[in-house]
């Protein structure tokens, strides 16, 4: 709870120190800040005493996911000095901005109120829609914008349509509530059904799931870089907690256990077979993200058939999953910002080639990353699919799990494909920029996905 | 000890050229790392007692049934060797055949031998997949970057193709993973115990055979290989065929023998017929290849289709005999690749066009490559007739129809292997500026002859490794209820 006001309060400090036009100040500050919320979150580990009226409980669950996207967003501000360095106005308000979202994030990771779940949406979004139009005079970034606007709100109507049947129902906004009525019903209630539906539609928006993902490759595209380093990592992170949370409150009835097949099939396959094709970069991560999105729906879908008490293991799986999955992305998102800058703002997937060349070392992390997220083993990446596979083999979902496991191999393919540009001569010389800062991220995360690959017990 | 000692040298080597990039002595800092190796490999095989060795066990994510395991029984040792002895040659290759950026190509062979060797050595189902996967990494990426014509859309398919495998195979590992009893452990010696019913055996059998018969390869799955073959710079050809499809072979043994053998029982006679359908196939395509590249590479094809055939006749003849061949084999396809890769940098092309006639200018390396042919086709006294010989009656035992098309392998594989000698060395003097075989070449394929030939006199050497651990199989087939 310290933790939240601190964050909220840091917040607050940013866009003070950017009104005293400290610029310089900003990114140490807010990390800073985002350690001593670590600190406090950790001292807390074992405190699980709900707050609120019983609206927020951190358990270990929330403590862990907090923690990661904490350490998430410590990157990402890392990031954040070199990315801002040419622009002059307005740089405290987008570091504000993040730390307010991450304030929803938090929320969302430890709701136990529906209630709670919509305003956690609402704090994380609305941030959010204002640092995807972040580069004003960029067309694409307006229509980033506004994109993300009317269609997170169209999502937002769903989830309140959602919560609001659920509470017709059980008359409480509690989940433990919804929980003790799914058992007295049984799950056959067709009004329940239809709320647990709505509020699914919500959430998979949020986390971008097939056939609700048509606003990610735009968005993501339009976006500053950084923006949607942000959306990519903490955002996904923070919808999946909250998903994963309401539904092992619900213990998923057969027919929402239906909707989410469905859902987690699409996803797998839309996403990856989109990517196939994809010559922007920005656009490629954005349906890998869509495709990561179908694993992590994949190992949602075994709380649904295992046994009671192994709820905790899809819960640690999603963490692992997603804190390693935001640490490759960024790591290449700063890499294709600097190959970006090199190539004179081009962003087709062949702007890395003479990386290796010019950079062997960074050429190095991109692989490890790169590998990392299509699954190859010694990454954390391969144990993160694995234990999504293991979870669904463990659930009896063998041939949704078969599914997975052949879309896991087109994945292998669209990275495979800038991989081999990163070790490609390119024909004019091309000079890359690398701060030391951002060297030092690239460098940390690829180092992060290897030592957490080789030694997966350290989440 | 030992076991890790294997993994470690060529990694660290392979880690020493890469920081150091000692361009003149990168050859020689990998040749010396690989004679270490082999004379690793040899105090195993001289210490070996003929009863399996764990050298290394340690838990690494217990919760998956993930252990660091390291060992090896007869067949193991055997691969040992094969990776142990052939390294040496595959690496000296570069001296007189040179792709690239010494440093780089000698680093990734290095990092392949040190996965090889993992691969071998496992003796947990995870560690085993690991080490698979990351043989691949090294040879993607020595085919990206020095591959011939259309090497990026090649290597990609390749890539795909093996992962497909091997994406296959991990679930197949983690399916019987959770089907062990509690703690889950991917044991091979845990696993083997496991008696799955006979209808998961049935298609669990095709997801880990998929696997293996995409590395070997095996008929309707060879796609990837006669391009890859071709395309590769030659010492990565080398590494394909000779050591790396062996992993197929080893891996039927360790996978699909212990773990579901009545599944592999049930489908023996539809491997078998894959397989020499497969062999046969290549030998015909062999014969017709204008490229003396791409006969190579079809005649390893059709030799690993007969290999397969015959391991799955479930008779001591069949199975001593393939484990026996995958040594000949690979010294076989080193020689080969070799000889491919001498003449074609002396003509300048693959095509068989732009040679014939060679003889008069190199009466020395006509000789040599005498020799080779009379491995490949499998004379007495070379390395490849007893192996030949005994996968010839395993086939026979199984069935006289296989055994038949087993005869016509020998026919065919003489055919297209002597006519390959004809098209190259013989023929009317076309006056082609060529060399003999100098000091390098001697030395190198010298000792590769010398071993086939004493190998072939005293085939007891290679077969007493594996005869323990195929009556030991064998043995478990005829208790199986």
């Amino acid at each position: 709870m310290s933790a939240l006001i601190l964050i909220s309060v840091l917040g607050v400090l940013v866009l003070y120190l950017g009104l005293f036009a400290k610029k310089s100040w900003l990114a140490p500050v807010g990390i800073l800040g985002l350690l001593g919320a670590i600190a406090l979150f950790y001292t807390g580990w074992h405190i699980n005493h709900p707050l609120l009226g019983g609206m927020v409980v951190f358990d270990r669950f929330s403590i862990g996911f907090n923690i990661g996207m904490a350490i998430i967003t410590v990157l990402i501000f890392l990031f954040g000095p070199d990315y801002y360095a040419r622009k002059e106005h307005h740089v405290a308000e987008q570091y504000a901005l993040m730390l307010f979202a991450l304030v929803g994030g938090f929320i969302l990771t430890s709701y136990s109120s529906l209630l709670m779940l919509f305003l956690g949406i609402e704090i994380l979004s609305i941030p959010l829609y204002i640092l995807a139009g972040a580069k004003k005079h960029s067309l694409r970034s307006n229509e980033a914008s506004f994109k993300y606007f009317l269609l997170g709100a169209f999502s937002t109507a769903f989830l309140l349509m959602g919560i609001a049947l659920l509470y017709g129902i059980t008359g409480s906004f509690h989940l433990d509530a919804l929980a003790a009525h799914m058992t007295q019903s049984g799950g056959s209630d067709l009004m329940l059904n239809f709320g647990l539906f709505f509020v699914v539609t919500g959430l998979a928006f949020k986390v971008g799931a097939v056939p609700f993902h048509f606003w990610v490759p735009d968005v993501y595209q339009g976006s500053p870089t950084l923006v949607m380093t942000f959306m990519a990592t903490v955002v996904k992170m923070a919808g999946f907690a909250a998903f994963f949370r309401f539904i092992d409150m619900t213990g998923m009835p057969d027919a929402l256990a239906r909707i989410m097949v469905l859902l987690t099939i699409a996803t797998l396959l839309v996403g990856n077979v989109i990517a196939l094709k994809q010559t922007n970069f920005k656009r490629l991560m954005a349906y890998s993200s869509v495709s990561h999105s179908g694993f992590l729906l994949l190992a949602l879908l075994s709380d649904h058939g295992l046994e009671a008490g192994h709820g905790m293991a899809v819960g640690h799986t999603l963490l692992y999953y997603t804190f390693t999955y935001s640490l490759a992305t960024i790591g290449l998102l700063i890499l294709f910002t600097i190959a970006k800058r090199a190539n004179n703002g081009a962003e087709h997937n062949n702007i890395f080639q003479g990386l290796f060349a010019a950079k062997p070392w960074l050429a190095l992390c991109a692989l490890a990353m790169f590998l990392s997220l299509a699954g190859i083993p010694l990454t954390a990446g391969f144990v993160a699919k694995y234990q999504v596979f293991l979870l669904a083999i463990g659930a009896g979902w063998l041939k949704v799990m078969l599914f997975g496991v052949l879309m896991a191999l087109l994945g292998i393919y669209y990275y495979i494909m800038v991989v081999r540009e990163v070790f490609v001569r390119p024909a004019h010389t091309v000079t890359f920029v690398v701060s030391p800062l951002n060297w030092l991220v690239i460098s940390l995360c690829a180092v992060g996905v290897l030592v957490l690959g080789v030694w997966p017990a350290l989440i | 000890m030992e076991v890790l000692a294997l993994i470690l040298i060529p990694f660290l080597a392979g880690l020493l050229l890469l920081i150091a990039r000692p361009a003149a002595m990168a050859r020689g800092i990998a040749l010396v790392s690989t004679l270490l190796s082999l004379a690793v490999v040899f105090w195993l095989w001289y210490t070996w007692t003929g009863v399996a060795v764990t050298g290394i066990s340690h838990d690494w994510v217990p919760a998956w049934g993930m252990r660091f395991v390291l060992g090896y029984g007869g067949i193991g040792l055997l691969m040992l060797i094969l990776t142990g002895v052939l390294f040496p040659f595959i690496i000296g290759t570069g001296y007189k055949q040179p792709v690239g950026d010494p440093v780089l190509v000698n680093a990734l062979l290095l990092f392949c031998q040190s996965a090889l060797f993992g691969v071998f050595l496992a003796q947990n189902a995870f560690l085993f997949y690991i080490f698979f996967e990351l043989t691949l990494l090294p040879i993607f990426f020595l085919l990206l970057k020095w591959g011939g014509e259309h090497k990026r859309a090649i290597t990609v398919r390749f890539f795909l193709y093996t992962l497909l495998g091997g994406l296959a195979l991990l679930f197949s590992i983690a399916y019987v993973t959770l089907q062990t009893p509690l703690p889950h452990s991917a044991d091979f010696s845990v696993l083997a115990a496991l008696h799955l019913p006979m209808h998961v055996q049935m298609w669990l059998f095709w997801t880990m055979f998929l696997a293996f018969a995409i590395k070997m390869p095996i008929f309707p799955f060879h796609s990837w290989q006669p391009e890859t073959y071709t395309m590769a710079p030659t010492q990565g050809t080398m590494v394909l065929s000779a050591v790396m499809g062996k992993m197929g072979l080893y891996g039927i043994v360790v996978f699909l023998f212990a773990i579901v053998p009545e599944g592999a029982q049930y489908w023996s006679s539809w491997v078998i017929g894959l397989s020499l359908f497969g062999a046969l196939y290549a030998a015909v395509i062999a014969f017709r290849q204008n490229d003396f590249k791409r006969m190579v590479a079809y005649s390893s094809m059709s030799h690993f289709g007969l290999m397969c055939a015959a391991l799955f006749t479930w008779n001591a003849y069949g199975i001593s005999g393939t484990m026996y061949q995958t040594f000949a084999h690979g010294v076989l396809m080193v020689c080969l690749f070799y000889i491919v890769g001498a003449v074609s940098q002396r003509t300048g092309s693959n095509d068989f066009a732009s040679m014939g006639g060679l003889k008069t200018k190199m009466p020395r390396f006509a000789l040599l490559f005498m020799f080779v042919v009379g491995n490949a086709i499998a004379l007495p006294l070379t390395q490849s007739f007893p192996g030949e010989w005994l996968m010839y009656n395993g086939l026979w035992q199984w069935n006289n129809w296989t055994a038949f098309a087993g005869v016509l392998l020998i026919v065919l594989g003489a055919i297209y292997m002597l006519y390959a000698y004809q098209r190259v060395m013989l023929g009317p003097d076309r006056n082609i500026a060529v060399t003999d075989a100098d000091d390098e070449e001697h030395t190198f394929l010298v000792p590769l002859i010398l071993i086939f030939m004493l190998v072939g006199l005293f085939p007891n050497v290679i077969l007493h490794l594996v005869d323990g651990p195929v009556q030991h199989l064998l043995n478990s087939f005829t208790s199986l209820p």
